[in-house]
Parts: structure tokens; sequence; C-alpha cells
């Protein structure tokens, strides 16, 4: 780009908008964070849905798979954040609503085990549908926003079902909100990637 | 009476810097670089004079382990690329 080209104030409005899309268009989710959620939540709610005629022992604890999977995900955020040239205001945006639905799914899940709260799989779809919708709206992305919705459809059903039925709820809230938006995310970024060597 | 549209603002490649640094929190060098598809020597000349207007803040850090220079735009610059903006629209308005 010449700096001493002489702008028409038609150009100076295009380069404007040209630029602000450049910037804009950057962005690119790996999809891995998406796609390592989906599964975990999957399984594990699969995993209690069989248990629950099965009985195994160790099936009791599969739930705390979770909480093993917040140090990926640490690590997976930092390699993202150093990959990133620029910081917007929209991923700081992001980045608050999933920290506080990190952290409020850490105390409804205390909080439930605390309480004996039944039906508690309830709340938890009705929460994870708020940072899904969000990010769907926020990011214009529509599979997110499907999934948001689908898991406050999920909720609702769930309320009116037996326990074991509601893992299998649970399982398809996780892949239609959060796997299958992962495998799109991925593998537009691998198309995009290609397209940049 | 026509204001006069900031000669800072009109011209190509400084235009362009701000205009990437309008629409990001803060952008690296290398990023603007690549938006703007120009040179580096001739980049670092335009940082330097939007940062001498105090339109733009050079923050210099490293990242991992190697020297990282970031931009960001400051109110100053965000309220002179609006009065740039609105004087643009004036004169198309005009001209229509």
């Amino acid at each position: 780009m010449n700096n001493e080209s002489q702008l028409t104030e038609q150009e100076s409005l295009e380069l404007i908008a040209r630029m602000i899309n450049k910037a804009k268009s950057d962005f690119r989710e790996t999809g891995i964070g998406a796609l390592m959620w989906g599964t975990i939540i999957t399984v594990c709610a699969l995993v209690s849905f069989v248990n629950y005629y099965q009985h195994w022992r160790w099936a009791q604890y599969i739930w705390f798979l979770t909480f093993l999977a917040v140090l990926p995900q640490i690590i997976i955020s930092v390699q993202a954040n150093k990959r990133k040239k620029y910081t917007s205001y929209n991923e700081d945006a992001m980045g608050g609503i999933w920290i506080s639905f990190g952290i409020g799914i850490l105390l409804l899940s205390f909080f439930s085990s605390w309480s004996h709260l039944q039906n508690a799989y309830v709340l938890f779809l009705i929460f994870y549908g708020v940072p899904t919708f969000a990010t769907g709206i926020a990011r214009r992305f529509t599979p997110m926003i499907i999934g948001g919705i689908a898991c406050w459809i999920f909720a609702i059903i769930s309320m009116y079902t037996i326990f074991p039925y509601a893992m299998l709820l649970t399982a398809a809230a996780a892949i239609i909100s959060w796997f299958i938006p992962g495998i799109i995310l991925r593998k537009r970024y691998l198309k995009a990637k290609k397209n940049d060597v | 009476m026509f204001k006069d549209l900031d000669p800072l603002l009109h011209s190509q490649l400084r235009l362009a810097i701000m205009s990437i640094l309008i629409s990001v929190k803060q952008a690296e060098f290398i990023f603007i670089r690549e938006k703007t598809n120009s040179t580096a020597g001739n980049l670092s000349v335009q940082i330097q004079k939007l940062k001498e207007a105090g339109y733009i803040e050079v923050i210099k850090e490293f990242k991992d382990n190697y020297p990282n220079t970031s931009c960001k735009i400051t109110p100053k610059g965000i309220k002179a690329f609006e009065e740039y903006v609105k004087t643009l629209q004036l004169y198309l308005q005009v001209k229509k």
C-alpha cells in the first residue's frame, strides 16, 4: 500500500470499509475447545445413562472428567492467545461470558451435590444454553444459536423426563450445541489454514 | 463552508492503519502490515506520525522472548477518525 496515493472521498470510505472487514474476518476459531467439551459432556451423559442399568462403580465419578478437562482448556486458550496477532472487544466479551459460565457451572455442581438437588440436569441444560446462544449471536454463527435454543428445549423436555432419559437429552444437547459447531469451526479453520499456505 | 479533511488521516496507509485499529482493541505490527500489504519501513514511519499526533499508542513488549510491537487507537484518535468520516459523508452528500 502506497501512502502518497491521492484518495477521493469515495475511495476513502471504501478503504475504511475494506480494512474494517479485513480486520474482522481475520478471526479463526480452531474449534478444538467446542469439540472437546462436546465430546466430554456427551460421553459423561451417555455413561451416566448406561450406568443407571449397569451399576459400574467407577462410572459414579465420570463427571469428574469435566473438572480434569479444565486443564487442556486452559492450554488451548493460552495457545490461542499466543497465536493471535490482535485482540478485540468482542473476544473480551466472549471470554467474560465463558468464564462466568465456567464459574456458574462449578458453583451449580457443588450446590446440586451439597443440597442433593433433584433434577439438577434441568438447570445444567438451561446453563449450557446461555453462553452457547450468546456466542452464536455475537459471532453470527447460526449452529451455536440453534445449539443454545436446543439446550433450552431439552431443558423443558427434561422437566417431564425421568433421570436416565434426561441424560440422553443432555448428550443430545452437547452434540448439537458444541460437538457439531466444533466440527464446522474445525473444518473452516483447516480450510482457511490450507488457503494461507 | 466545509471543514477540511484531516490531512493526517487523508492518506492511504495512515487511513488504513486507523481503520484497522478502530475495529480491534489492539493489533500487532505484523498484523497491520499483513492487512495493509505495506512494507515494514513505510508502516513504521506512518505509525510514528500517528503516534506523534496522539492518535495511536505504541506498545512495546516481549512475546515468547522476542520483542513485539502493538498499536492501539487512543480516545483522541477515535474522535479524529469519527470527525474524518463525518466530513467525508458531508462531502459525498453534496456531490450526489
